[in-house]
């Protein structure tokens, strides 16, 4: 049981008359809720609740007079005994007045003041001196500005040391590493315009389609004996050739039996575009990142032709002189990690594309050919799929084609 | 060495001032008798009689302006505001008078007075009882203003500011009086008026506060440490005149800038100290500086005060915000 007293206003008052109860018997307070107004000769008061609990009793009419220490409500807040002091003041120190308010008392005791010992533990790191206007300049132009030389006034750095940072940055190209100040386990690199492009890209693929992928072996045997046969009249032709020709040859013969492969989906309508014309994106690794080059119409040219240009092609991504056009309007993509060494893959399909296929490195394996061992050329190749318009089952068909293609160099060049 | 509050180390310092130096006076509305409503000079006119150490009427015009009369003629008069709140009365004697005599004067006279007041909010006080009117004060030239934060520093700072040749407004942190405690010298020490004090050192941001707002700061930064930021916090001490110097030496180490006080946001101590920044520290800002402060209201009542007053969570949460930036 609480007793809530009418407590020692200070300032020389010792009475006050009850204006008006705020709570009646039985009402549920809070801490901090009115009981009751008071008026005094200084002024009329609100006077809270100091815990919370259950009205028991309010002793006294409103209009009577209250003195100092007149326990004035009882308020049953769970406690045994009659409890009058919500917080317990310190022995021996003295209680401040009622109301000047609720002073928060604890013997907490905080730490001895350090005064005059206060040590130097710092470690001092440099400071650039930049106004505002060249501190955002090298954050948008991706500049770490503790590494800029500053050449204005105690070496600030100016607007104009940030754009001569940009002019060095763009010279020295990309490979270039900026040496942080203070040497760090860490370092941040800001992506280039096309790693940034391939990064939005490869999330819209990979966000966007989903991704099933058919894997298959073909044994190329034949197709390499073709090849280095065929080697030196290309040579004559000035063709360096590769198996990337064939390739692309397979696959647009594929595609025309297998026109779904051979388009983009069109998400919002819901419809397949089924192209009748066979371009395909050759996955280019430059410097840079990954470029796409496109070779038209595939279906209508030879095996030189396709050769010359996909050469030329990649030479022009390497070198950054493809054209627009030559980026444009594919409708499948190869990309050819084998080139890089790697036996498989799961590449990525090109958005708004709905297939790719990867193709693997040539490898002399041991097969089982007529129920005897035998080493083979075997290259292994993955054909990802659009699971919304494509099933697995397309996928598998379109395989055994584009192998029996592959594997048989003769059908190609006579189809 | 005594473990000792803020307010038994005014009541501790008074004693000591007035025992040493018998031109200390001690008056004010319930200061002799009683005591004073907190009880920040019990027992002292008992010590020192009635003369001493006795009751002001209520009028604090009169306190102020008998103050500067004492003062004036050698006496030391400390006298007590109630609360901060109750001092409108005596502005014409401060700021027309007190701050003014030794101008006035071409320098022949100077008020060595102290006006001690409580100030601030978080005691759930009636109206006028929780004003943090330290940048009216500090706006006036010739006048200096001083808040502790610690029992210890309560004592270094009064001592100053009673021995100061000039009127110092002293406003205690009431809503920390009896919040904790702190050893406290017996003997004599001073803590010079005008110096800031880092209580601690950081890397990543600046963080000026002053008077009850210290240990709501000092909860946040303990927090934002655990995160990874690391925050100098600096107890300003005294708000007039101010201690520019520490300031930017901090501000230029760190970049970064926030200051905290419970008083109002516009025209405020937090206004000045981010001017002194810009001023001092311009070039070596990484994020725009920022107060932490009450807003541009009358302070509520007890019932919609918790609204108003600074939480060690919005602390953290502007601090994270220019540390961020």
């Amino acid at each position: 049981m609480f007793e809530f007293k009418f407590a020692d206003i200070g300032e020389g008052i010792h009475e006050g008359k009850i204006l008006k109860w705020m709570v009646k018997v039985g009402d549920k307070v809070k801490d901090g809720d009115s009981l009751f107004l008071v008026e005094t000769d200084k002024v009329n008061a609100e006077i809270p609740s100091p815990t919370k609990g259950e009205i028991v009793e309010l002793i006294g009419e409103e209009g009577d007079t209250i003195h100092v220490g007149d326990v004035v409500v009882k308020i049953d807040d769970g406690s045994e005994g009659a409890n009058t002091e919500k917080e317990a003041v310190g022995e021996g120190e003295e209680k401040s007045a009622g109301v000047v308010g609720e002073l928060s008392v604890s013997s907490q005791i905080i730490e001895a003041s350090n005064e005059n010992h206060t040590e130097e533990v710092m470690e001092q790191t440099t400071k650039v001196l930049a106004t505002p206007v060249a501190r955002k300049l090298a954050k948008d132009l991706n500049i770490d500005i503790s590494i800029v030389k500053g050449t204005g006034p105690a070496g600030r750095v100016l607007k104009e040391d940030i754009y001569r940072r940009k002019e060095e940055l763009n010279k020295k190209g990309k490979g270039f590493k900026e040496a942080p100040a203070n040497p760090s386990i860490e370092e941040r690199v800001p992506l280039s315009m096309l790693r940034k492009t391939i990064a939005k890209n490869m999330v819209l693929s990979k966000s966007v389609i989903p991704h099933a992928a058919a894997m298959d072996e073909i044994d190329v045997t034949d197709l390499v004996a073709f090849r280095e046969e065929s080697k030196e009249t290309a040579l004559n032709e000035g063709i360096k050739l590769t198996y990337m020709p064939f390739i692309m040859k397979a696959l647009t013969l594929t595609l025309k039996e297998y026109p779904f492969f051979n388009g983009s989906y069109d998400d919002e309508k819901q419809e397949m575009i089924l192209k009748k014309y066979y371009n395909i994106g050759i996955a280019t690794d430059t410097s840079d990142g990954l470029i796409v080059p496109i070779v038209k119409d595939v279906d209508k040219k030879g095996i030189f032709q396709i050769a010359k240009e996909v050469v030329k092609l990649s030479d022009a991504a390497r070198n950054k002189a493809l054209n627009i056009e030559e980026l444009q309007n594919g409708t499948i993509t190869i990309t050819n990690y084998g080139a890089v060494g790697a036996a498989s893959g799961i590449p990525v399909i090109k958005h708004p594309e709905v297939a790719i296929l990867g193709i693997g490195k040539i490898t002399k394996k041991p097969v089982v050919l007529n129920g005897e061992i035998i080493i083979r050329d075997i290259m292994a190749i993955t054909l990802c799929i659009d699971h919304r318009v494509i099933d697995g089952g397309d996928a598998g068909r379109f395989l055994s084609k584009f192998k029996e293609y592959l594997s048989n160099p003769m059908l190609l060049i006579l189809s | 060495m005594a473990l000792m509050n803020i307010l038994n180390t005014v009541n501790h310092t008074l004693d000591h001032e007035m025992e040493r130096d018998n031109t200390l006076v001690v008056y004010g509305e319930d200061v002799g008798y009683e005591g004073g409503v907190f009880r920040a000079t019990v027992g002292l006119q008992k010590k020192y009689g009635k003369d001493r150490c006795f009751d002001s009427p209520l009028a604090e015009a009169g306190i102020v302006g008998s103050a500067i009369g004492m003062a004036i003629n050698g006496l030391k008069p400390v006298v007590e505001i109630q609360f901060s709140g109750f001092i409108l009365p005596a502005m014409n004697q401060i700021i027309a008078h007190a701050a003014r005599m030794r101008n006035r004067s071409r320098g022949r006279f100077s008020l060595p007075m102290v006006i001690r007041a409580p100030y601030g909010g978080g005691i759930r006080a009636l109206e006028h009882h929780s004003e943090s009117l330290e940048a009216i004060f500090a706006h006036i030239p010739g006048l200096k203003v001083v808040i502790p934060s610690t029992p210890y520093d309560t004592k270094g700072l009064l001592l100053a500011a009673i021995r100061d040749p000039d009127p110092v407004i002293f406003l205690e942190p009431k809503r920390i009086y009896r919040a904790f405690k702190q050893e406290v010298p017996e003997e004599d020490y001073i803590i010079p008026i005008g110096k800031a004090k880092v209580i601690k050192e950081g890397r990543d941001i600046t963080v000026v506060t002053y008077g009850a707002m210290v240990p709501q700061v000092q909860e946040a930064v303990k927090q934002l440490e655990k995160e990874g930021i690391s925050v100098e916090l600096i107890d300003l001490r005294t708000i007039s005149p101010l201690d520019k110097e520490t300031i930017i030496k901090s501000v230029q180490k760190t970049g970064r800038f926030a200051a905290v006080h419970e008083a109002v946001k516009s025209f405020s101590v937090a206004a000045e100290l981010i001017s002194t920044v810009n001023e001092g520290a311009f070039l070596y800002l990484e994020a725009p500086p920022t107060r932490i402060t009450g807003f541009d209201i009358t302070i509520p009542l007890p019932r919609g005060e918790h609204h108003f007053l600074i939480s060690p969570e919005k602390i953290i949460k502007k601090i994270k915000e220019v540390v961020e930036f």
